[in-house]
């Protein structure tokens, strides 16, 4: 068993509202090894991107990290306590040094008024010992390696010249020229049409080969997930529900929520099949279920269990689990 | 209640385009986006009709020209419900707010498509005010709580402002408001793309029944294939402004014809983690429509594209019943695969 690269430990994080205090995560754990691509599912307001981004502290000024709440990452030999960094001259190791992020819309994540260049020489300036003239033929070289065309005329243009999918390709290119040692990767592909989606999925394959990199792959589709992740964690309302390796988790789903995601989903396969939907809606956050978070929507929900006790995480077979109190009664039998 | 055998158009484009001009300063000359180019389609009374392809493929487009919402620069637009008819590329001001009653849009974003400061009854009954559908508040309250029970929305929740409910909520308060007027034609624009899996289900199976219910025709544009091979009994594929393809569902997904209508299918990832995608992917993006290659607007990404592609363009051939292909290769292609 390697070590992992990055591990979470009881991470719970509320935001201070004007409405009180919101619980975004609670209690997610896991690890990350080096090579290994973690897809984390789930819907909007599950908490997926918060996750994710306390990993490189970038949750805003309200953020509350819980006191037992721990992220450790293994960098070079060292153990760094991530939530204990301070001072941005701290966070380098993490921003821009270990981690490099991408976001779903590539627009929003350039400068308009600088060019694609310019912003990715100005970050190897900032986080390597390269000389401009270096920094500029690695950009060059990476732009090239993601795959865009005219990689030195394109250096000198802005973002808004680039197509939806050459931005994608670019930030690719600008996140990974530092040498990250994990990337996370926040609905990379949503903004994307499948025929660019499926070039960037396999962009992205070839990278974590070559580079050997780790990525925190957030998407809410699970069909992405499955041609792209060794693992899976599944989260709904702020806590993980289920995690293992991607065959175990989409062959085998054992909790109700991945179930029903699985079936909500247009089977190409089967086209007499009903979409069955997850019964209910989201609960606002203001309205956090007691017990079992997914308790409100589920099919086989108990009272006065479900709504009470707070299951744990219980292995199904190697390192599949789920937490469920219907799935430890079906698997004691 | 029209028959079921009758295959009768309610819409069918001839030749439809729509050109923008773009641009065009003191000393710049005009561009212009070709957006819709040469369209010709039948929407049969009752069906479910989906129209897939890329962004900048002309599909938001060419829904908006059916409703006279995007100007028709060439071709014409016949609207028949049997009882009502028109031609939108000559229609005159009073016959467009009848039409406006028979045919309405459902937007993509549940966010942005209703306003912030109105309560959901008031949305919803915004259209019958604006048409002049209903005489007295009463009655205008009493068909608001019918379409809105039909959308299954809390009629207790009427009272309410936008911002209290979710995303699925949201959708079914838009489909209300779309539906209120008992329009026949509805176009749903990416109406699930913002929506979660989990709640997607239930607003396309809200679709599927209330067409059922009230006799409509659906224009269902997506991207999203897998979404339209479950609720659509017709596809048009578009490419660059053109159709590419179009066919019964099950035909189009059991044998696509047409090279792009192939990788599109072949490009949504399978949930099988062990699936290998066979098919060949697509290299490059969609071309600018300001600048369209000659011949086959899809040769510059086709894997099979020769000498005739680039020189010409192909018309739409017709390979069976109701399975339309434009693409010069197809026969031979199609002999290829049988033979593979």
């Amino acid at each position: 068993m390697t070590e992992p690269l990055i591990s979470a430990r009881d991470l719970s994080i509320r935001f201070h509202t004007d409405e009180g205090l919101i619980t975004a995560v609670e209690k997610v754990n896991f690890d990350i090894a080096p090579g290994e691509v973690l897809g984390l599912v789930g819907e909007s307001g599950s908490g997926k991107s918060v996750t994710a981004k306390a990993l490189m502290q970038l949750n805003a000024g309200n953020t509350v990290y819980d006191s037992e709440s721990r992220i450790t990452l293994r960098a070079d030999g060292a153990d760094v306590d991530v939530l204990s960094l301070r001072r941005p001259k701290e966070m380098m190791v993490i921003r821009g040094g270990a981690i490099s992020m991408i976001f779903q819309e590539p627009m929003a994540s350039f400068a308009p008024a600088i060019t694609v260049g310019d912003q990715m020489v100005e970050q190897l300036m900032l986080h390597s010992s390269m000389t401009k003239v270096q920094a500029k033929d690695h950009s060059i070289h990476m732009l090239e390696r993601v795959g865009i065309p005219e990689a030195g005329r394109r250096f000198d243009q802005y973002a808004f010249e680039f197509s939806g999918g050459m931005r994608q390709r670019a930030m690719i290119a600008m996140a990974l020229s530092t040498k990250p040692k994990l990337l996370i990767a926040d609905e990379p592909t949503t903004a994307l049409d499948v025929t660019i989606q499926a070039q960037v999925i396999d962009l992205m394959k070839e990278l974590v080969d070559e580079f050997h990199m780790a990525i925190l792959f957030i998407t809410h589709d699970l069909g992405v997930i499955a041609q792209t992740a060794d693992n899976v964690a599944v989260m709904y309302l702020g806590r993980v529900v289920e995690h293992g390796p991607v065959r175990d988790v989409i062959r085998n789903a054992a909790h109700p929520y991945t179930q029903g995601l699985l079936n909500a989903l247009p089977n190409l396969e089967n086209l007499n099949s009903p979409l069955t939907p997850v019964a209910g809606d989201i609960p606002s956050p203001l309205e956090r279920p007691s017990g079992c978070v997914f308790h409100t929507r589920c099919p086989v929900f108990m009272e006065g269990k479900c709504d009470r006790d707070v299951p744990v995480m219980v292995n199904q077979s190697g390192d599949h689990a789920a937490a469920c109190f219907a799935v430890v009664n079906q698997g004691g039998a | 209640m029209m028959a079921e055998t009758d295959a009768k158009p309610i819409l069918s484009a001839r030749d439809l385009s729509v050109h923008f001009p773009i641009g065009g300063g003191l000393l710049t000359s005009k561009v212009v986006v070709r957006a819709v180019e040469g369209i010709n389609l039948d929407i049969p009374a009752g069906s479910f009709f989906g129209l897939v392809g890329e962004s900048g493929s002309g599909k938001t487009t060419f829904g908006r020209a059916l409703l006279h919402a995007a100007p028709i620069t060439r071709g014409h637009v016949k609207y028949d419900d049997g009882e009502a008819a028109y031609d939108l590329a000559q229609v005159s001001k009073d016959e467009l707010k009848e039409y406006r009653k028979r045919a309405q849009l459902i937007f993509q974003d549940p966010y942005a498509a209703l306003s912030p400061r109105m309560t959901v009854r008031d949305i919803i009954a915004e259209p019958l005010e604006v048409m002049g559908l209903t005489a007295t508040r009463a009655e205008t309250d009493e068909r608001v709580r019918e379409i809105a029970a039909k959308c299954r929305l809390n009629l207790e929740h009427l009272r309410r402002f936008p911002h209290a409910f979710s995303g699925g909520q949201r959708q079914r308060i838009s489909i209300a408001r779309a539906l209120v007027s008992q329009p026949r034609f509805i176009v749903a624009d990416e109406s699930v793309a913002a929506l979660d899996v989990s709640i997607q289900a239930d607003v396309l199976n809200l679709l599927k029944e209330l067409q059922k219910d009230m006799g409509l025709t659906f224009l269902f544009i997506s991207h999203d294939l897998s979404v339209v091979a479950h609720v659509c009994d017709h596809v048009a594929v578009m490419y660059l402004g053109r159709l590419v393809e179009t066919a019964p569902t099950r035909d189009l997904f059991a044998a696509p014809r047409h090279p792009y209508t192939k990788a599109l299918l072949s490009a949504i990832p399978s949930l099988d983690p062990d699936h290998e995608s066979t098919a060949q992917k697509l290299e490059g993006e969609i071309p600018s429509p300001t600048n369209p290659p000659p011949g086959c607007k899809f040769q510059t990404r086709c894997p099979h594209a020769i000498d005739i592609c680039r020189q010409q363009e192909p018309s739409l051939s017709h390979l069976g019943l109701e399975h339309d292909v434009a693409c010069h290769r197809w026969e031979e292609l199609a002999e290829a695969s049988a033979e593979a």
